[in-house]
């Protein structure tokens, strides 16, 4: 209830992007009889951090290779034009 | 300054952005032909591809088996979707680490930026599950000093 008071939506629909959040594991929701109280899970959020970080790092590797690929390229194409 | 950019695009989405200094021709090439392919999809230094097979064509087979010459190694398999050369690519993908990782379906466009490329990519992000998978695989051995260097260097 809390939660939704802020935003011009209705208690359901917040519901809804919850359930969404708590899916993709960036939110923890317990139950305390009709409430649903949620916390921010660090974890689920550090491991998107991390995984980015990863795959940042793979595709700067991998992209740094292909430049020197593609400038390998260039005399062939130029060969073929002849 | 990088000349990669990485956004996530709500909590279902990564859209990566990166220029070449090259044609889309010559892009869309270096993503389709597997000689090419296996020259610089290689990840993290250290690794190798020693089978690469990319059939560039609608339902045609993809995949890719990667080394990091310790005895590690892991493998993806795909099918390509569309083709439209060369601004195009939708294919699907899956790792096997060795267990199975859900399909995330890629799309990559390739367009013309003065006398080079912007090539775009928008992929699925995987959920929770999968992604701690990836980063307690073999993705992540011998990365941990790169983080590391990344970290200083952020």
């Amino acid at each position: 209830m809390e939660l939704a008071e802020p935003f011009d939506m209705s208690q359901p629909a917040i519901s809804k992007h919850l359930g969404v959040l708590e899916r993709a594991g960036l939110i923890v929701r317990r139950v305390e009889g009709t409430k649903r109280p949620c916390r921010l899970a660090k974890e689920g959020v550090e491991v998107i951090d991390q995984w980015l970080a990863m795959l940042r790092k793979a595709l700067a590797s991998n992209y740094d290779r292909l430049d020197t690929v593609l400038a390998d390229m260039k005399p062939q194409k130029s060969r073929r034009k002849r | 300054m990088s000349k990669l950019t990485l956004k996530t695009e709500g909590d279902r989405y990564v859209v990566v952005t990166r220029r070449f200094a090259a044609p889309p021709e010559a892009v869309y090439r270096a993503h389709t032909d597997p000689k090419l392919v296996q020259k610089w999809m290689l990840g993290p230094e250290g690794w190798t591809m020693p089978v690469c097979i990319c059939e560039a064509k609608p339902k045609g087979k993809i995949r890719y088996e990667w080394a990091n010459g310790k005895g590690g190694g892991f493998y993806l398999t795909g099918e390509f979707i569309e083709l439209e050369p060369p601004r195009r690519i939708v294919h699907v993908e899956r790792m096997h680490l060795p267990a199975v990782t859900p399909d995330n379906q890629v799309e990559t466009t390739f367009a013309p930026d003065g006398t080079g490329t912007m090539m775009t990519m928008r992929m699925t992000l995987p959920n929770l599950e999968t992604r701690t998978r990836m980063l307690s695989s073999g993705m992540e051995q011998g990365m941990e000093a790169s983080y590391a260097r990344l970290e200083r260097a952020i």
